[in-house]
């Protein structure tokens, strides 16, 4: 029964040159990093950084039946929806105007409130005597720029 | 993937505090522990010498008597360790086989990748993620003031990207230096997600890695989900050894922990969090260098739950030289026990919040008790080798250890359906490769009980392909 012996010694040689060769690399690294070691710099409270997203969401494609649709989560009245909407873009290029990054930036999608008719106001007055503009809907005789090109 | 869309860009302002920052030890708090621990040292010494001659023992026979009460602890702690999570690892299993949720919950998820000096593997990990089987989510890349190609590289991928299911919007930013901690935070304030996935930069997801981490964030009370690690680049030495670590060592570790639902590390290369609970805890804190085990504490200590998913994978590259292996190895080990210290009032005080006490005591004996008492059961077979000429307790210790390794290999490799070809690195994984890492940790922990000054240094890449 040799073998015992034989093994012992290869395992006790092993298990010391595994602490000498531990203890060995360790102070290599430790003699690497010292080298190459600077302090931390001090953070700033706030910082500029920049955003890049998307110029326009793709159309919408129609997807195969076995596709599954996506499941939207419960909104909470008053949060902005949590999906990403296209924001309507003037121009495709990109914008350096500095601002500051607000929660709601991706939600807004218009730059104005329609002012807008109540239903009994719909069903008391004959729309077609009615045009809409970017003001929402005035009798047409109000209407002084009618038919030019308005910038939006 | 289509590159270089049409983009647009602004600059925006991102806020830059941390809800908490503890301060550095004061080197006058750090002298003061270590006189009164040498004191106590020295009075202990002093009444052994005195009462040793009342006793019938002699020096040599105290000596002798000492070290075989400490070896059978070790032996019995040992054997208690293994048996203890290989348990709570197979009812989990069993649990996560018999009853895991049904699919059907799909909220909207942002992939949070930070990225620092990765020009080489962000495109990859880009690519992985609109792979993924999952129809509603985005992907943030945060460039943390790389000072490669990273950016140029990241800014040709922003755009909608075509996923599986839909087209994948993929957004930029690109931030001073500051950190992965504030990197994610700052891909974190910018999503309008209810759940949000932290990944490393140079990680690649599977496909139903989402699908099947978010259907578990239909129990209110889970707050995280830890994903599976597995090493990318194997087929070398130490990556392969590290193969069978998170295989056997992490995984099945995370596996016995999740029966309890108490993860105590939701690892870097996948986690993915309820917002609220990100919120709750105050997101990343940059003080600990391990700031993945310091928010799991967080969210643990507000009393969410923590869960583990074995089958959302993350695969990532691990250091394949030994100096980057101890590199790696020394952050987590003072990361770890930074974040201990920041938590060391739930230490003493389990009425606080007990699942906390618990996982943290377990991290403090896994961190700081374990490798001392390792090296020091190795210390005793040499000396009892080489002085007292006992050559053969050191084969049969081996061999026992060595049976048991492979045991659990064995089980660990069927569980997860990984490599057979890994079991046979058993044999020499506690032997040599647990060794070796025991003693980056022993030294690690001195130096942190030192309060020696460590910066965070880079790990080198070398872009694997899944």
């Amino acid at each position: 029964m040799e073998l015992i012996p034989i093994l012992s010694t290869i395992i006790l040689v092993a298990t010391i040159s595994t602490f000498i060769l531990a203890v060995g690399a360790y102070i290599l690294y430790k003699v690497r990093e010292r080298k190459g070691s600077q302090a931390a710099a001090q953070q700033p409270a706030e910082v500029k950084a920049e955003l890049i997203t998307p110029a326009s969401a793709p159309s919408q494609q129609a997807q195969p039946a076995n596709q599954r649709q996506p499941i939207f989560i419960q909104q909470k009245a008053g949060q902005p929806q949590q999906r990403f909407t296209p924001v309507p873009q003037a121009f495709a290029g990109f914008t350096n105007q500095a601002r500051q990054y607000q929660g709601t930036d991706y939600s807004q999608q218009r730059g104005y409130e329609s002012r807008g008719l109540t239903e009994e106001e719909r069903k008391n007055i004959d729309s077609r005597f009615m045009k809409y503009t970017s003001e929402g809907y005035v009798p047409a005789k109000d209407d002084k720029a009618g038919g030019a090109l308005k910038w939006r | 993937m289509k590159i270089n869309q049409e983009v647009k860009k602004m600059v925006i302002t991102l806020d830059n505090r941390e809800s908490d920052q503890s301060g550095q030890v004061e080197a006058k708090k750090l002298l003061r522990r270590m006189i009164i621990s040498g004191i106590a040292s020295l009075i202990l010494l002093l009444v052994i010498i005195f009462t040793l001659p009342e006793t019938v023992l002699g020096v040599k026979s105290l000596l002798e008597y000492t070290t075989i009460v400490a070896l059978v602890i070790f032996l019995f702690v040992l054997l208690f360790r293994y048996f203890a999570i290989l348990v709570l690892a197979y009812l989990y299993i069993n649990e996560y086989t018999y009853s895991a949720p049904e699919s059907g919950y799909h909220p909207f998820v942002s992939i949070i990748v930070p990225v620092y000096n990765e020009e080489k593997v962000v495109a990859d990990s880009v690519k992985s993620l609109l792979d993924l089987d999952y129809n509603n989510y985005e992907i943030i890349v945060v460039n943390d003031g790389s000072a490669d190609h990273t950016k140029e590289v990241a800014e040709s991928l922003v755009g909608y990207q075509k996923g599986k299911y839909s087209d994948i919007k993929v957004s930029l930013i690109n931030k001073p230096n500051g950190g992965k901690a504030r990197a994610l935070n700052a891909g974190i304030r910018l999503s309008k997600a209810e759940i949000v996935l932290c990944m490393d930069g140079d990680s690649q997801l599977s496909p139903d890695s989402v699908k099947l981490a978010v259907r578990h964030f239909v129990n209110r009370e889970i707050g995280a989900v830890a994903g599976n690690v597995k090493v990318l680049n194997r087929r070398k030495f130490f990556t392969d050894l590290q193969a069978l670590e998170y295989i056997e060592g992490l995984n099945m570790a995370r596996s016995a922990q999740s029966f309890v639902k108490l993860v105590n590390i939701i690892p870097g290369p996948i986690g993915l969090f309820r917002k609220k609970a990100l919120e709750e805890a105050g997101f990343y804190s940059s003080d600990t260098f391990a700031e993945d085990a310091d928010l799991t504490l967080k969210i643990l200590a507000n009393g969410w739950k923590i869960y583990y998913e074995p089958n959302s994978i993350s695969y990532t590259e691990a250091p394949a030289k030994l100096q980057q292996l101890l590199k790696q190895r020394y952050r987590w080990t003072r990361g770890i026990l930074q974040s201990i210290k920041k938590h060391k009032k739930l230490l003493a005080n389990p009425s606080i919040n007990f699942g906390d006490t618990f996982i943290l005591w377990t991290m403090f004996f896994e961190a700081l008790i374990w490798p001392f008492m390792n090296i020091a059961a190795n210390l005793f077979f040499i000396i009892a080798a080489l002085a007292f000429g006992f050559s053969s307790l050191i084969f049969f210790w081996w061999a026992g250890l060595g049976l048991l390794d492979l045991v659990t290999a064995l089980y660990c490799v069927a569980v997860e359906k990984e490599e057979f070809r890994l079991v046979s690195y058993s044999l020499i994984y506690r032997m040599f490769f647990i060794l070796i890492i025991d003693i980056c940790k022993a030294m690690a922990t001195v130096e942190e009980f030192l309060g020696i000054r460590m910066t965070w240094g880079k790990l080198e890449r070398v872009g694997a392909k899944a």
